[in-house]
This record gives structure tokens, sequence and C-alpha cells, in this order.
């Protein structure tokens, strides 16, 4: 997340309207993370995505469109309980739904980032969520270069929502998300 | 000197019997304390510590079980109406019963919540019961009732030897001393 600091935020506005180009995602240089209550403490976490499939519009922001699916059998939580916990048939229940997903159904300018509705689907669940979106230049990349991005998702779901209430007395029911997606432009 | 004889318990008894002893009442206070609290990442490891004393407990007593069938307990020494001789011998029996059930209720939760049990905080214990909510609840709720069953024989239990202590027989020395 530190090299997310030393990145520099590119403002929508001032990307050069260019034709939509689809990206794909690094997936080793990306990360979902995850955070929740746990008394006075949090669990935090992190899940591997699996593929990602955007289509970035710098002229038209709505018409970008965001797809990605993450790995819940490799995800891992702060301390062993914890993860066994998190993809156990209480939670997420990594057996039977090995996978996150998220589709996206509208995007919209705000601030200096995006709003990106879509939906989610969790144990097999679908919901509608909103995340904000920022884009960033990655590091080593010349300013003006958008072969390779950083896109940082955040937002928050409420667990029982979608069915995954186990612990629900000891661990909160919010999860806050922090999705950075590392994005290379498809040639 | 480990072994016990007709009227005497021998070391390795009397040794099993006090450590197991200290263990049951530190278990019962720590388990009434686990109940309500708050679990975070600071007493996290308190609950892996209640699974490790019960399932050390349980290992003592299955080996005091076997340690009677080679060095068999001496016989009451008697000298109380038939009704409380009676009384000792299914309180001990009952004893036994809930030493075996309790920490096996507690393991049977334990698995049925999804989670290892570990074994000081390093071997994983073998799941006694599918991960299911139904043997969760039923599997808590015994090992609640159970304990507090526990409890009242224990209470039982030293009563009735400080009782026996105080009318002058050998009957709690013979378990602190051998003789």
């Amino acid at each position: 997340m530190r090299q997310v600091l030393s990145l520099i935020l590119i403002f929508w506005a001032g990307l050069a309207a260019a034709a939509p180009a689809s990206y794909t995602i690094e997936a080793a240089k990306s990360k979902v993370g995850f955070e929740t209550d746990f008394g006075p403490d949090k669990i935090t976490g992190a899940m591997p995505v699996t593929q990602a499939d955007l289509v970035l519009d710098f002229a038209s922001v709505a018409k970008c469109t965001v797809k990605v699916t993450l790995d819940i059998s490799n995800a891992t939580a702060s301390f062993p309980f914890a993860s066994q916990a998190l993809k156990g048939p209480k939670v997420l229940d990594a057996k039977t739904y090995p996978t996150i997903t998220f589709a996206s159904t509208s995007v919209k300018a705000k601030g200096d980032g995006a709003e990106v509705t879509g939906a989610l689907t969790i144990r097999g669940v679908t919901k509608p969520a909103v995340l904000q979106a920022q884009i960033y230049r990655q590091d080593g990349f010349q300013e003006g270069d958008y072969s390779h991005l950083s896109i940082l998702l955040t937002g928050s779901v409420q667990r029982s929502d979608f069915g995954a209430t186990g612990w629900a007395d000891m661990v909160g029911d919010q999860v806050r998300l922090r999705i950075l997606a590392r994005i290379a432009r498809v040639e | 000197m480990a072994w016990g004889n007709r009227d005497g318990f021998g070391v390795i008894s009397r040794v099993i019997h006090w450590g197991m002893a200290l263990g049951i009442l530190f278990m019962l206070a720590l388990g009434t304390r686990l109940e309500f609290l708050q679990p975070g990442l600071s007493n996290l490891w308190l609950y892996g510590l209640h699974k490790t004393v019960g399932i050390s407990l349980l290992g003592l007593v299955v080996l005091r079980l076997i340690w009677h069938r080679i060095s068999p307990p001496p016989a009451p020494i008697g000298g109380v109406p038939l009704w409380q001789e009676r009384l000792a011998i299914w309180a001990h029996r009952a004893l036994y019963g809930l030493l075996l059930a309790v920490p096996l209720s507690g393991w049977v939760y334990s698995s049925a919540t999804g989670l290892d049990v570990m074994f000081a905080d390093r071997w994983v214990m073998p799941a006694l019961a599918p991960v299911s909510e139904a043997w969760e609840k039923a599997g808590f709720a015994v090992h609640g009732w159970l304990t507090k069953l526990l409890a009242a024989l224990v209470l039982l239990h030293v009563a009735g030897a400080l009782k026996r202590a105080f009318a002058g027989d050998g009957t709690l020395r013979r378990m602190i001393r051998g003789q």
C-alpha cells in the first residue's frame, strides 16, 4: 500500500481524450484488501484477483466498464483462525463458492475519481454495490503514458446481505474493501 | 512408592489427583470468564489455553483410569452410614464420567464451529464432529450443563472429604500423604 502513496494521482480531467482502451490485470501486483471489526480490534486480510477486464474511456467516463473475479480459496486474514473462519461454510464457503465477482453496471465521474456501481456476487448472492475509484500512474512510468495504470477501489459491504453471517456476535457486519488493481493496456 | 496398596494411594495417583484438581478449578474459572468475554486479538490466546488445558485434563483422566487397572485404588475406609458410602461411590463414578464428557463435549463444540482445535497452539487435533450449526449449538449447551453438574459434584466431593477429615478418619490424609 505504501507504493500507492508514492504514486501520483492522475485526474480524470487530465487524461487526454483517447479511444476506449481495454486493460487486463497484473494479478501479481494487485490486491484486494479488506478490514472488519473484531471486538476492539480489526481483522484485515487479502484475496488474490483471478481475473479483471476493464475498458477505460478517458473521454467519456460513463463508457468505462469493470469486471473482476476474486479467488476465495487463496484468501488470507490476519491470523490463522480468521483465515479458516473466512473461507469456512459460515462465512464465504469457499468450497461451494470459490469466487467473488463484481461487474459494473454504471460508472460516473465523481470528484477527482469515479463512482462505480455494479453487481457484486458473494456466496452466490448478487446485490448492488458501489465502489469509489481513483486512477493513478504506476511507479516507473512517465506522465501521459497510459499503458500501465493503478486503480484504487474503495467501498464497503454488509456481509449479512450475502448470507455470510458466521461469528456475527464477535466479528463486525460491515466489511471495508480497499482494492488496488494494477492494470496493463491490452495492445 | 509409586504403587498404591490396600490402604493408601501411591504417589502417581496423588500427583494426578491434585494436578487434575488444580486444572479443573482453573478451567471452571477460565471457562466462566470466556463465556462473558468479548473476543479480541489480545485475549484470543485464552481460548487456545482453554482447549489445551481441557485436552490435557482429558488425557490425565484417561491415564488415571488406566492406572486404576494397574494399581487399584484402596477400598473406602468405612465407618460411615451405608447411604453415605453409596453416595461416595456414585459421586466418584459420576465425576469420572463428567471428566470424560466435559472435555469431549467442548471438543465436539469446537470442531462443529469449523475452526481447528489446536493443542498447545501447535498440533491440530482431529475434528470430533461435522461442521454444523446444530452440532455447534448442542455441543455448547451440553458442555455448559455438564460443567455446571461437574462443579456441583466437585463441591460435593470437597464437602465429603472435609466432613471425613473433621471426623478424624484418614480419607483426606491418605490422598495427601499416601497412607
